[in-house]
């Protein structure tokens, strides 16, 4: 964790155009993989009740998120990544782990990165970043877990994100 | 011992995060789970916020005057908890969030003073008007409480000049946002309202205190090695 956050910090990423770029697309794609696992779910139509709520209102606000990057970015917007969902989109227990664990890693993602962009991109990561804590405490809670313990949430760097991400196999 | 190092005894002395985290029947994860937990994003914030005395620059006038600033709203969170379980009026879910979020909060005042030294604000008094006694006025003043922290957080990111109190800043930030889901859900109210969370400025948050008039008194500034009066 200190590794992380001296990397965060001082790692010689210091913002600029280019970083911008690089961290914008980073979160495109995130967005793009939130988006499109709860519009797979939705479609599948295997979701029931709180569940089947939560991925109907977060499926909205993740196409929100998509819209404003792909706008940021125009046309270095990079393509949208080819995914698949297998059981976590027909099996509502497994849909509920993977949701909690890519908003987790979406959370970690920006909050890694806010040390690394100008003002402006950090400005619109931090109201979209909130809003992904709400998902990662509101999916919890549907769960019977607790929605937050710990004091702070983990700064992750884009290695460690990219690695959390992989684990759930949506990238193709 | 080094600031480092600190751990998840260190910044909870009164035990309630631990006690509370025993009382976690309900998580799957087991109790050293979160234990564990606890002390990594501790040491972390600690490591962020409280580096070593010998390489820690003090904080700019600035970013003192945010980190006071945050300092002020965590008191009243803090506080806030603490009585609503000195009351014990809650029970079920709502109980064991404000037992858990008393914890949190308390450990982000603890924090703060530690970064601040001398230059820390004094915890005023409050008076929360009876809205610690009952489940209902608690879990709306709540919900204002943590829906107002994750707005005032926002409203200095792009203001702190200091990278690792930036990245702090951040990891308390998303921590507010989890709380505010965590207590509207608890409400019946909608988590997740927007897709885009706006940020609040310092004036517009300070008129939002003192219209609730929770805040009784402010007292002047705290010596070095004064200590708040509550552990909240």
């Amino acid at each position: 964790m200190g590794g992380a956050l001296a990397a965060g910090a001082s790692s010689g990423s210091a913002a600029s155009p280019a970083n911008d770029l690089r961290i914008l697309n980073f979160a495109l794609k995130l967005e793009e993989l939130e988006a499109g696992f709860y519009a797979a779910a939705i479609d599948r139509g295997a979701l029931r009740g709180e569940v089947r709520e939560f991925a109907e209102v977060v499926v909205v606000h993740e196409r929100e998120h998509v819209a404003l990057l792909r706008k940021v970015l125009g046309a270095k917007a990079a393509a949208r990544p080819t995914m698949r969902f297998g059981v976590a989109v027909t099996n509502p227990k497994k849909f509920v782990a993977a949701a909690t664990a890519l908003e987790d890693a979406v959370v970690a993602a920006y909050n890694g990165q806010a040390a690394n962009v100008s003002p402006a991109v950090l400005a619109a990561a931090a109201r979209i970043v909130s809003v992904e804590a709400r998902h990662a405490a509101w999916i919890r809670a549907i769960a019977g877990k607790l929605p937050a313990v710990d004091p702070t949430d983990p700064i992750l760097s884009a290695k460690q994100v990219e690695a959390a991400v992989n684990k759930l196999g949506f990238l193709r | 011992m080094s600031d480092t190092d600190l751990t998840l005894e260190q910044l909870d002395r009164d035990g309630a995060l631990r006690e509370a985290i025993a009382k976690l029947d309900e998580a799957q994860a087991t109790r050293a789970d979160l234990l564990r937990r606890a002390t990594v994003g501790s040491a972390a914030f600690v490591a962020a916020l409280a580096l070593p005395a010998s390489s820690r620059a003090a904080p700019s006038g600035r970013d003192r005057d945010i980190l006071n600033y945050a300092l002020t709203l965590e008191y009243l969170q803090s506080a806030f908890y603490t009585e609503t379980d000195l009351q014990g009026a809650l029970r079920g879910k709502a109980r064991r969030a404000s037992t858990v979020l008393g914890a949190v909060e308390r450990a982000h005042v603890k924090a703060l003073r530690k970064v601040l030294g001398s230059a820390a604000v004094a915890k005023p008094t409050f008076n929360f008007k009876g809205v610690t006694e009952q489940q209902t006025p608690f879990l709306r003043t709540a919900v204002a409480f943590e829906d107002l922290a994750v707005a005032a957080y926002k409203g200095q990111a792009g203001r702190i000049q200091a990278k690792p109190l930036l990245v702090a800043a951040v990891s308390i930030h998303s921590v507010e946002a989890r709380h505010a889901a965590w207590m509207r859900y608890l409400f019946g109210i909608t988590p997740a309202a927007e897709a885009f969370d706006e940020p609040l400025s310092r004036p517009e948050v300070e008129a939002i205190v003192a219209k609730t008039r929770f805040i009784a008194a402010r007292t002047q500034t705290s010596r070095k090695g004064r200590r708040p009066r509550l552990t909240g």
